[in-house]
Parts: C-alpha cells; sequence; structure tokens
C-alpha cells in the first residue's frame, strides 16, 4: 500500500507535464474498464506510445482501472444492455452488427459496450480533473511532502543515500 | 519515453529536461515503431502459445460442459489455410471416472477466415477418426462433487421369485381393506336417513281419512242436487271446489311416489354394487396376493426390464447433457435477441443480419466410429445450436457391416430445434445378427438368471417431442442360452422356473417406453410370459383355488351380516312405497268416481 502511494506520488511528483500524466491515467481509465482483448485497446495502445503519454501513469492507472472493473462489470452490463437494446439505437447497432470491424470489437456484449460508455464519457472530464488535482498538489502539497520523513525513507530505500 | 524517464526519479524534483516544442511536444514519432515492435512480439506470443490456450480452452469447456475430465493430448492451429487439428481427446464418463465415455484419436478441420474475424465458426467439413467408447483410463478423470442425474430413475420391477406357499387368509384381512364393507356401512347409514326422511314426508300426505272427508263432501253435493235448479248450481261450484282439492292432493302424492321410486332405484344399484362387491374383493386379494398370470408376467416383465432401462436411462442422461448446446439460450428483447454464453461474462445482443448465419456451424463432419466390432462410419449434418437461424435439423447417419459379432448397424436419425418451442428428436436403430453373452437379467440371490449367450435382431424407434418420450423396440432373440444358478435348497417354483428358462431357445420381446424424460414407464411383453406359465400353470392354479376358497369364506364371515341388514333396511323402504301406492290408489279412484262426470257421482250439470 505504501510503495502504490510512493509510485503515485512519484509519478505525480515528477517533472512531466501534468496533462501527459493525465493523459495516462485517462487512457489507464478506458484500457482498464474495458476487456483488455478489445480491438479499441489496439489503438489505445497505438495512442500511448505515439503520444506523448506518461506509460507509468497509463501502467498505474491500467492496474487500478482493472481491478476496479471487476467490481464495477454489474453496472457495465446494465448500462450496455440498456444501450444494446435500445429502440432508437437498433439501426446503428444492426448497421454495425454486419460490419467485419465491429463484430471483432465485440461491441455488441453488453459488458464491453457499457464499460466502453461509461470510459469514454469519463474521458474528458477524468483527464481535466486528474490535471487540476496534479497542479494542485504540485502547489501546495509536493514541498510538503518531499520533506516527510517517510518519503525520504522511501528514496533512501531505492536510490540510496545521495537521493 | 522521456515521460517514463521522467517518472522514473525520485518525489524528489530533478532538473527539467529540455521540452520539445510545437507537434513533437505531444507526438514521440518513435512511439510508432514501438507500437510495431510490441504488435509483432504480442502476434508472436500468441502464435507461440495458441496452440496451449486451444487445448486449455477446449479442456476446461469440455470439463464444465461434461462434470468429468475432458483431456487433449494436442491442438494445432494453422494460419494458411486456417484449420485445427485436435489429437487424442479423451472425455471421461462422469458415472465411472475410470473409464472413457469417449475418445477421439484426431479431429481435424478448416475454418472460414472471414467468419471468423465475425465471430462465427463455419466448418464446411470435419473429419472425426478413430472415435471409441468405453476406453480405461489411467487415472481417475472425476472432478468435484458430482451433480445428480437429470433423469430420474424409473421404479423397476424387481425380479421376486414367486412362493409356493398359500397366504395367510387372515393376515391379508388385517392389512387389506374390504371395498364391500365400506360400501355396506355406507349404504347402511344412507337408507336409514332416507327412511326416517320418508316417514316423515308419508305423514304429512294425505291420508284415508282425508280421502274418505272427500267422499263424504262429494256425498253431501249429489244429496243436495236434488232441491231444484238453485241446488244444482250450488251443488256444481261445490264439486268443482272438492275436485280441486283432490287434484292438488293427488299431485302431490304423485310427486312424492315418483321421487321415491327414483330414490329407491339409486339405493337399489347401490344395494347391487354391495352384494357383489364381495366377490370383486375375492378377485382383487386373490390377484394380488395368489400366483396369477399378471404376477408370471410381471416376474418375466422383471428379467428384461433391468437391463433395457439401464440403457435408456444412460441414453437420456447424455441426451440431457447435450441439451445446452442443441439449443442457444436467447431471450428477445425487441428485434435483438440476448444470448448469455454459457460462461462468459455479460450478454450477447444479435441483430438481425444480412445474411444469417449460425455462430457455429459444421456442415458435415465424416465420423468413423472404432468400436469392438470394427468400423462404424457416418456423417453429421448440419451441427449447430442455432438451428433456427441455419432453418434445417442436425442429421446423423452410421452404418457399420459385417462387424465382429454383429452382421450389420444401421443408426439414422434427426435433432431438430428449427422451431425451438417444437423440439423433436428422432432415432432409428436396426442391428441385425448381434451375438453377445454372459447379459445379466438378476441378481435374485435365489435364482440369478443371465443369458449365457445369443442372436439378435434389434429395430428400435424412439422419439422425443419436448418432453414427452416415446420409443418403441422389437426383438428376436436366437440360439439363446439361458443359464440360472438356483441354490440346492431352492423351492420347488425356482426349480420350475430355472428349468422352464434354461429349456428357451428363442425369444420375442416387444418393449414400449411412453412418459416424459423425467418419468417414463417401460412396457414389455415376451414369450416369456408364456413358457413361465407353462412351467408354473398346475402349481398357480392349484394355490389359487385353495386360496380363493378360504377367502370367499372369511370375506363372506365378516360382511354377510352388514349385507343382510341392508337389505332389511332396504324392505322397510319398500313398505313406505307400498304405503304411497295405496293413497295414490285412493286418490285416484276418487277422480274416477268423479272426474270425468264432473265428480257428482251421475249428477248432470246443465251445461
Amino acid at each position: 500500500m505504501i510503495r502504490t502511494a510512493y509510485k503515485l506520488l512519484r509519478i505525480i511528483g515528477s517533472e512531466t507535464e501534468p496533462g501527459q500524466i493525465s493523459l495516462g491515467f485517462a487512457f489507464a481509465l478506458i484500457a482498464g474498464f474495458t476487456p483488455l482483448v478489445s480491438l479499441h485497446n489496439v489503438l489505445v495502445l497505438f495512442l500511448i506510445l505515439v503520444l506523448r503519454v506518461n506509460l507509468s501513469a497509463f501502467l498505474f492507472g491500467l492496474a487500478f482501472f482493472s481491478g476496479a472493473a471487476y467490481l464495477l462489470d454489474p453496472l457495465f452490463h446494465r448500462v450496455g444492455l440498456a444501450a444494446l437494446t435500445a429502440g432508437s439505437l437498433e439501426g446503428l447497432w444492426t448497421t454495425l452488427y454486419n460490419s467485419t470491424l465491429w463484430r471483432l470489437e465485440r461491441f455488441n456484449n453488453s459488458i464491453v459496450m457499457g464499460s466502453l460508455i461509461v470510459s469514454l464519457l469519463l474521458f474528458v472530464p477524468f483527464y481535466l480533473l486528474s490535471n487540476r488535482l496534479i497542479l494542485k498538489y504540485r502547489e501546495h502539497f509536493l514541498a510538503w511532502v518531499q520533506k516527510t520523513k517517510l518519503i525520504h525513507v522511501l528514496n533512501i530505500l531505492r536510490y540510496g543515500a545521495d537521493a | 519515453m522521456t515521460g517514463d524517464r521522467a517518472s522514473s526519479a525520485s518525489a524528489a524534483p530533478n532538473p527539467a529536461p529540455a521540452r520539445p516544442s510545437g507537434a513533437g511536444r505531444w507526438i514521440r514519432w518513435p512511439g510508432v515503431l514501438a507500437f510495431a515492435v510490441v504488435t509483432i512480439l504480442l502476434a508472436s506470443a500468441w502464435w507461440l502459445l495458441v496452440d496451449g490456450l486451444i487445448e486449455c480452452a477446449v479442456e476446461r469447456a469440455g470439463t464444465q460442459a461434461v462434470g468429468a475430465r475432458v483431456e487433449l493430448a494436442a491442438a494445432d492451429l494453422t494460419l494458411f489455410p486456417l484449420g485445427l487439428t485436435l489429437s487424442g481427446l479423451q472425455v471421461t464418463d462422469p458415472e465411472a471416472p475410470t473409464t472413457n465415455a469417449v475418445e477421439v484419436k484426431r479431429i481435424s478441420f478448416l475454418m472460414d477466415g472471414l467468419n471468423l474475424m465475425r465471430r462465427k465458426v463455419i466448418i464446411n467439413e470435419m473429419t472425426v477418426d478413430g472415435v471409441r467408447f468405453g476406453t480405461p483410463r489411467k487415472a481417475s478423470g472425476a472432478v468435484g462433487k458430482q451433480e445428480p442425474g437429470v433423469v430420474e430413475q424409473i421404479a423397476k420391477t424387481k425380479f421376486v421369485l414367486p412362493s409356493a406357499q398359500i397366504p395367510n387368509v387372515k393376515d391379508v384381512l388385517a392389512k387389506e381393506e374390504l371395498k364391500s364393507l365400506k360400501l355396506a356401512e355406507s349404504l347402511r347409514a344412507d337408507i336409514q336417513a332416507e327412511q326416517d326422511r320418508w316417514k316423515q314426508q308419508v305423514a304429512e300426505l294425505p291420508d284415508k281419512a282425508k280421502f274418505d272427508e272427500y267422499k263424504q263432501r262429494l256425498d253431501k253435493v249429489k244429496s243436495s242436487g236434488k232441491g231444484g235448479l238453485s241446488g244444482i248450481v250450488g251443488g256444481a261450484s261445490e264439486a268443482a271446489a272438492i275436485q280441486k282439492d283432490i287434484r292438488q292432493d293427488l299431485d302431490r302424492v304423485t310427486t312424492a311416489k315418483k321421487t321415491f321410486e327414483s330414490n329407491l332405484a339409486r339405493l337399489r344399484t347401490r344395494l347391487d354394487e354391495a352384494t357383489k362387491a364381495p366377490e370383486e374383493d375375492l378377485h382383487r386379494l386373490r390377484d394380488k396376493y395368489a400366483l396369477s398370470p399378471q404376477g408370471l408376467a410381471n416376474m418375466s416383465r422383471a428379467l428384461i426390464e433391468g437391463p433395457l432401462g439401464e440403457r435408456v436411462a444412460t441414453a437420456l442422461q447424455w441426451h440431457a447433457r447435450l441439451q445446452p448446446y442443441l439449443q442457444s439460450a436467447g431471450e428477445r428483447k425487441g428485434n435483438a435477441e440476448v444470448v448469455k454464453p454459457l460462461r462468459g461474462k455479460g450478454a450477447d445482443v444479435r441483430f438481425k443480419e444480412r445474411a444469417p448465419m449460425p455462430d457455429v456451424l459444421v456442415r458435415a463432419a465424416r465420423v468413423g466410429l472404432d468400436l469392438s466390432a470394427g468400423l462404424v462410419s457416418g456423417t453429421i449434418r448440419n451441427i449447430t445450436p442455432d438451428q433456427p437461424v441455419l432453418g434445417a435439423p442436425t442429421t446423423f447417419e452410421f452404418a457399420g457391416e459385417k462387424l465382429a459379432g454383429m452382421q450389420s448397424l444401421k443408426l439414422d436419425g434427426e435433432i431438430n430445434r428449427v422451431d425451438p418451442a417444437k423440439p423433436r428428436d428422432t432415432a432409428a436403430l436396426k442391428v441385425r445378427g448381434y451375438h453377445f453373452s454372459d447379459l445379466a437379467l438378476s441378481a435374485n440371490e435365489t435364482l440369478p438368471v443371465s443369458v449365457k449367450h445369443a442372436r439378435a435382431d434389434v429395430d428400435l424407434q424412439a422419439g422425443l417431442r419436448g418432453e414427452a418420450l416415446e420409443a418403441g423396440l422389437t426383438a428376436t432373440l436366437q440360439a439363446v442360452r439361458i443359464t440360472t444358478g438356483e441354490k440346492p435348497d431352492a423351492g420347488a417354483v425356482a426349480r420350475a422356473v430355472a428349468s422352464a428358462l434354461s429349456n428357451v431357445n428363442s425369444l420375442h420381446l416387444k418393449a414400449d417406453i411412453t412418459g416424459t424424460v423425467k418419468e417414463y414407464s417401460v412396457q414389455i411383453s415376451s414369450d416369456l410370459d408364456q413358457v413361465l406359465q407353462q412351467a408354473l400353470g398346475r402349481q398357480m392354479q392349484e394355490q389359487a383355488r385353495q386360496f380363493e376358497s378360504r377367502l370367499r369364506a372369511a370375506i363372506a364371515e365378516r360382511v354377510n351380516k352388514p349385507l343382510g341388514e341392508l337389505k332389511a333396511g332396504f324392505g322397510g323402504l319398500n313398505g313406505i312405497g307400498d304405503q304411497l301406492a295405496a293413497r295414490l290408489q285412493q286418490a285416484t279412484s276418487l277422480t274416477t268416481t268423479g272426474g270425468t262426470t264432473g265428480g257428482l257421482g251421475g249428477l248432470k250439470l246443465p251445461f
């Protein structure tokens, strides 16, 4: 737990631009909430490698959101099923259903659809909120955190006495 | 990767790296190469692991489905052409975990790549080689706790040797209820109630005194008619009033008599039934406790039902296990169908397809059954859980000739789920010249019975419509040798049965199985009934005669008194009938003497 918190503090306390860290978390939200082996996650992988996204933030977020997804699966199932069985969207889903690419995406699975909808809806708000929190942290807490004995000890343990 | 490098620094602030400007601030071009490398690495890892993954998937899904270990020796996926070969498939028999229910040497097929990307496994032709049944396993294939079988066992008729002893009549009557006694008691109470009711009713009806009074009034009117015209007119109106009263009373008596006669007829019918009931009791108890032709039929049926019932139960259990794969479990929501994967997460929703295809379809599977008798080959067509989408049922046909111990075998049928509301499965089996040996028919301690050897021709027609099961089997057995292991101290009946069975050298039997999958009955008829009847006929007749005679006496002793009381009570009712008849006669005589003539005894009215 302490190691995890330390890792998070290291990520958000680094010199990396807050936007890159936030984007890492936001992409992790999509990859973590949705089933990992999905076609859209290939696109996420491409984007996190091509865009200047903080990979540590992504990997940290991926571990966190994947765990959270297990708890949220019933919610995703409901949201996905409601979307897939909505009469007004039937034409759209039918068109996608007849497309090989979308069938490969498994959009017609309630959990894939539900988790994708939830993560896409949360993507931008989460990015903005995360950005703001990182800035606030750096502005108000970073100096204090760095001075705490625990961080000092953990820095020594990780980097040696010259850290 | 600059961001990653930065993040690996300590929580203490590091010297700020030089930040790219413009598009380079957000895009790292080497990432494209990294993506290509990662993709190639992932694809390579998949290619290296896919065979193992398929193997695990088949074993896991199979084990879950069967309820016992399913093992696969190897899986080999080829990409060009896209195909799969599975080798050494072993499916444990959940009922006997040290035996494989099915073992398949090799399954190979090619898949339609484009349809596979659309998550549809379409196999035009599959080859299944070296299918064997009941092979031994090196280790037990049991997994966890076994679920109870879907098929409930039918109540088998136990093979019980009939006793040569005459049953004790007192014991029989102590545990059996006599219908005749019950009828007599209930009828006696009803007769008594009827008697009381009619006595009261008769008392309320007009009696002889009342009719005499009418007669006197009429006589008085007659005499007053002789006093001139005014007397005639007054007498006529008085006579009409009397006549009206008489008719009303006559109607009451007539109605009462009709009702009484109707009730009496009903009671008479019941009395007749009660009188015949002792004889019915006698027959019922004789058939139940004495050795009868029905008892012998039960005995022969029990010999055949054991082995047959076991095979029916096994077939139905396997049919029940296949059910989830014969029909996809979909639920309609508007025009979409929600299909829950068997062990998956979430639910897949299906939409209308331009060219509908089942999710899984094997158009033709060429199967080679490697039976102990030899090779039986066949074809299964249209294997799919989505028959409504395909619009065609799964059909199968197998045939083998000149097999070891069997002249020929032919099996064909279909599994029809085209209309999910009307599932229909049929199968027809024809076996010719099947030699079998050491088939145990009964494990009765006194008289174990088994077929040492026989040659059978078997025809089976089986059909399942929803839950309704209907099957008919006819078999002709020739060159039969039945062995019995009767003990030296076995009774006369056991010796007679053993002797009769050992002389059987041909046998015809017919079995009809009807009912539902969960509860069915097997009706069996065979030559054995006649054989046993001939063997035990004399003993049976003598025993039945003595038992019947004793039973008749004992029943009569119990029933005669209540029946006598019944008859006496019924005689009392006849007395009431006589009273009613007498009153009706009196009333009628009044109307005939005065009815047509106005009741005035010959007095002519002027109008």
